[in-house]
């Protein structure tokens, strides 16, 4: 870039460092919360000058917060674990559903298959308040509510046309042609789906999944209704942070840190995947 | 192992590309399908290999009724035009897939797949991935791996299209030698006319969603059934002028910038009909003004064209007539020169039809005599 | 003395780091007169498209200067550099039809409408795409849409007309139909272009003058003629020509007043020494091991002679390809005829002199055409 001036780059310099700041500051202002009591969040003006104290995770680890007006029990680690759970057990019935399924709208194309997808994609659309009143009396009666079972198949709303959606384009992409000489040179459809097909739509599989699983991790509304307090996972269990007695913001900063690191560590692996994966055309060539 | 098509139809949607096509390949034989490109060849192979199904009509595959059988069920060996190797496994790999899936033991494996590549000299990069081929060394492998399982029937879908010129023409001489040492029945697909006629037994040439005609080399090139056929074969394509055949003493002759040219008596038929000539530039002779037949012309431009000289003159009537010749042979002198058509060369065909002209058999004997 | 209206001077072009990434074009220098045609030739990947690319301005010039109409333009963008593209993939504007496709530029100069309209018309005509002037882009065929592109460069006022590939999507029938039409379009107007191929049938046919690149180098850059006579080394010799040139490695020796090329043992081409320039001779056997390179048409059959075995004869209506093998080698024949030998016939060769191509086995470099010093 010869005819790139020192000016220009300085401002380009500028620009960056403005939209870094911009997007990472909320995340590095709870980090700087996590570190300090409440009263220390609270005091006007705000100041990032302050004792750091490790009693907010102490509590969040232990399960027992103590506060001015007596100790509560919580059980934060317990939700952490649930959300972990609930995430990783429906984005895997989600691929194990939505892969195969992704395949056959991308392959055949049979009588209704662009209606059933975009049936499966309209779930979506829909505010998850208008279907929770009716399901949650649904799972009252058949005793699915309250259950893992029960909220990793609710948890299919949101993952299953996620992945369905995005595997499939991926499954678009490979030549035809390439599973046409597998079938030809003597395999069945099943060993061409496993041998070739999945191989190839790998990068889209992986980005899938870990979309699917942030946006598992970050569900609210689903948990609040149906799952009780030993089944929630730490978005609901957050609410427990707003007591009587008030807010509790460090908690709720060291809760926020704790629970964002699975999904950071989980993208951070899969980010070769990710880029890859949504830079489409990754299969051919 | 023979292969039998019965009145076969094919459409996607509303767009039918095959419509009531019988063909029939015997064993052991090497048939080109040749046509523009849409004209529903690498459809055609498809449907012998099953990955999509006919509208209508039987396939047969020694004998055997193929309807519902799956492509992996009939033993055929496929080199598709993008090669389709599969990105994700080496050269080698891509070349056992048959044999694997043929259930072989990896001391076969091994030495069929080192057979193979020995053969197509690509043993030094089996280890190799697609993305790390060359487009040569990608087609020998897509070519290797159709070939490994020693299919009795062979499908290759313009396999020399994307390789380079120079490549092109070592695989077209290696090619036969190739194919009959493998005894199967191969159905070829090419768009290049020198490919189709160096490479085969048999041509069929496919336009409007059949097949035009059939037939040998020789066939095919020096007795055309359309003008559209003629047009396929020779570079540069055939010199078509607009006549109307006359009689003359000496039999039915054709006037080209006023000079009488004969041809052959076969044709007394296609007397005072509206024909179009054709006359291949190969069959065109320069010669002197004083040579029976000769037609003068005037000369616009020369080009070299493969080891060939193609000479574009016009005649009296501003008709542009193209003239090959060897490289190696000297044209004519001055501008102002006078050709002869060689009288096998001619063709007629029917103006409003197309259709070739046929010569009368026995006038033709009694001409030879 | 007229300026030229294109100068390559030494370019270069690196993608990535230098001395790490791709040397994609290597110290590139020529020049093209106006009103010529010329043809960069290569397979792909030997940098004519980069090379093309600089010229336009789509790519940085790494290295070197690129002089236009007089003006020195390496450094500024394609806009300013006055020079029409037609390029390879589609890159029709998909919002209008094609019409407005290839009058665009027509219409920003703001030309008169029937004016307009009369050029596109023209240009249609030549291109065989008046028909599709008022549909889309997008529901074209790749060779529709390569013709409308090559329209939209073609109707423009510009000093040089850059074609990448113009007629690559096209049927063989109608690209060597249009082959006449453009050059045709191009001399009459006094166009200079250059046009990037991997076709040598499309570069004869075409240009006035053909620039063989191969791996970023200018391997010739020469009129077709001596491009096929005279070629500068192996790699030129035997990329153009079709079918291509045969080459051996072979020992030169001489001895009472003849000069014997053994391809191998046993098999001779015998020469009388007259037959050569005293300067061919010498540089011939000093080297002692050289490659000898020879056109398919210039071998021909003889009673006497080496030897070889008829390993395939292929007629293609107007000529014969026959390919002999002799000591592990194979000596390729064209008879313009249809030739009568069966595979497993023995035949003899004989090659003349005038149609010895005699090139160094170490570099490559053409050391003599027939009796003459290249």
């Amino acid at each position: 870039m010869e005819h790139t001036s020192t000016l220009e780059k300085a401002l380009r310099g500028v620009a960056i460092t403005c939209v870094i700041l911009f997007f990472m500051f909320p995340i590095f202002w709870i980090v700087l919360m996590s570190f300090q009591t409440n009263e220390t969040i609270l005091r006007v003006p705000p100041s990032i000058i302050f004792d750091p104290t490790i009693q907010n995770y102490v509590a969040l680890i232990t399960g027992r917060l103590e506060t001015s007006a007596g100790s509560l029990e919580i059980n934060f680690m317990s939700n952490l674990w649930n959300s972990l759970f609930l995430s990783s057990a429906s984005v895997a019935v989600g691929l194990i559903l939505g892969v195969p399924a992704a395949y056959a709208f991308g392959r055949l194309k049979f009588r209704g298959s662009e209606d059933i997808a975009f049936t499966l994609l309209s779930f979506r659309f829909a505010p998850p308040l208008l279907v929770l009143l009716p399901l949650t009396i649904y799972f009252q009666q058949i005793g699915l509510a309250d259950t893992y079972f029960g909220l990793i198949w609710v948890y299919q709303l949101i993952v299953l046309p996620l992945i369905l959606w995005i595997v499939r384009g991926y499954f678009e992409d490979i030549p035809a042609d390439i599973e046409n000489a597998y079938r030809v040179a003597g395999h069945s459809w099943f060993s061409t789906f496993r041998k070739v097909a999945l191989p190839l739509a790998m990068p889209g599989i992986a980005a899938a999944g870990l979309l699917a699983f942030i946006f598992a991790w970050n569900n609210f509304i689903f948990a609040l209704v149906l799952a009780s307090a030993d089944k929630q996972p730490v978005t609901v269990g957050a609410l427990a942070f707003v007591t009587a007695s008030g807010i509790q913001y460090g908690q709720v900063a060291a809760g926020v840190v704790l629970s964002i690191l699975p999904t950071l560590a989980l993208a951070l692996y899969a980010q070769r995947y990710l880029v890859e994966g949504l830079s489409l055309g990754a299969v051919k060539g | 192992m023979s292969i039998e098509l019965s009145n076969i139809r094919k459409s996607f949607k509303d767009n039918v590309v095959l419509e009531d096509l019988s063909l029939e390949v015997a064993t052991g034989e090497t048939l080109v399908l040749f046509g523009p490109s849409g004209a529903g060849k690498t459809v055609l192979l498809r449907l012998i290999a099953g990955v999509v199904d006919p509208d209508e009509g039987s396939i047969r595959l020694g004998g055997q009724d193929m309807a519902g059988v799956e492509p992996e069920d009939r033993g055929i060996g496929m080199a598709f035009q993008n090669f389709a190797l599969f990105p994700h496994m080496d050269a080698h790999a891509n070349i056992a897939s048959p044999l694997e899936a043929r259930r072989s033991s990896a001391q076969e494996i091994d030495g069929r797949v080192e057979d193979v590549s020995q053969l197509l000299k690509i043993d030094h990069v089996l280890h190799h991935k697609p993305k790390e081929l060359s487009n040569g060394q990608k087609q020998r492998t897509a070519l290797g791996r159709a070939l490994v399982a020693q299919p009795s029937i062979l499908l290759l879908d313009d396999p020399l299209r994307n390789v380079d010129a120079k490549l092109r023409f070592e695989m077209r001489l290696e090619l036969p030698r190739l194919l009959s040492s493998q005894n199967a029945t191969v159905i070829y697909v090419t768009q290049d006319y020198k490919e189709a006629m160096a490479l085969c037994d048999r041509i069929a040439v496919m336009s409007d969603r059949g097949i035009a005609q059939i037939g040998t080399p020789e066939e095919i090139y020096l007795t055309p059934k359309t003008i559209a056929i003629a047009r396929l074969f020779g570079d540069p394509s055939i010199n078509l002028l607009d006549v109307t055949p006359e009689a003359g003493e000496e039999g039915p002759y054709v006037r080209l910038s006023g000079a009488k040219v004969p041809i052959r008596n076969g044709y007394g038929q296609a007397i005072g009909k509206d024909c179009v000539l054709g006359v291949r530039p190969e069959s065109i002779r320069f010669v002197d003004a004083a040579a029976a037949g000769a037609v003068p012309v005037t000369i616009e431009a020369e080009t070299p064209l493969n080891e060939k000289t193609v000479t574009l003159a016009v005649t009296a009537r501003n008709r542009e007539i193209l003239i090959s010749r060897p490289a190696t042979t000297p044209g004519p002198d001055s501008n102002d020169a006078h050709i002869v058509l060689e009288p096998d060369g001619v063709l007629l065909f029917d103006r409003e039809t197309g259709a070739r002209v046929e010569t009368e058999p026995a006038t033709a004997a009694g001409e030879a005599a | 003395m007229t300026e030229s209206v294109l100068r390559l001077e030494n370019i270069d072009k690196f993608y990535g780091p230098v001395g790490l990434g791709v040397h994609a074009v290597r110290d590139v220098s020529m020049e093209v007169e106006e009103g010529d045609i010329i043809a960069l030739l290569g397979s792909s990947g030997c940098g004519k498209t980069s090379t093309l690319r600089m010229i336009a301005g789509f790519e940085e010039t790494s290295r070197g200067k690129i002089h236009l109409a007089g003006r020195e333009v390496q450094k500024l963008p394609p806009v300013r550099r006055h020079v029409a593209m037609a390029f390879e993939g589609y890159s029709l504007y998909p919002t209008v039809n094609v019409r407005d496709n290839i009058a665009f530029a027509l219409k920003a100069a703001r030309l008169p409408a029937a004016e307009v309209a009369a050029k596109v018309q023209e240009v249609a005509e030549m291109l065989e795409i008046t028909d599709i002037l008022d549909r889309s882009p997008n529901s074209l065929s790749g060779g529709q849409q390569q013709r409308a592109s090559l329209a939209r460069a073609l109707i423009r006022d510009a000093d040089l007309y850059l074609l990448d590939e113009p007629m690559g999507q096209l049927e063989p029938q109608l690209r060597t139909l249009l082959r006449g039409r453009i050059k045709f379009f191009i001399k009459e107007r006094g166009m200079t272009a250059i046009l990037v191929t991997h076709d040598q049938t499309e570069a004869n046919a075409l240009a006035d003058k053909i620039a063989v690149m191969e791996e970023g180098v200018l391997q010739q850059y020469a009129t077709p003629a001596e491009i096929k006579d005279r070629p500068a080394n192996l790699f030129t010799g035997t990329f153009v020509g079709e079918p291509p040139m045969n080459v051996f490695p072979v020992t030169a020796a001489a001895s009472g007043g003849r000069l014997s090329i053994a391809l191998a043992d046993g098999v001779v081409l015998d020469y009388a020494e007259s037959d050569f320039a005293a300067e061919v001779r010498d540089r011939i056997l000093t080297r002692g091991d050289v490659m000898i390179g020879v056109r398919p048409y210039a071998v021909h059959r003889s009673e006497t002679g080496p030897t070889a075995t008829i390993q395939a004869n292929q007629w293609l209506g107007d000529q014969s390809h026959i390919a002999a093998s002799f000591a592990g080698q194979t000596v390729v024949l064209v008879e313009h005829h249809r030739a009568d030998v069966a595979i497993g016939e023995p035949i003899s060769i004989r090659v003349d002199a005038h149609d010895l191509h005699v090139f160094d086995a170490e570099t490559g470099m053409a050391i003599s055409h027939g009796p003459e010093l290249a």
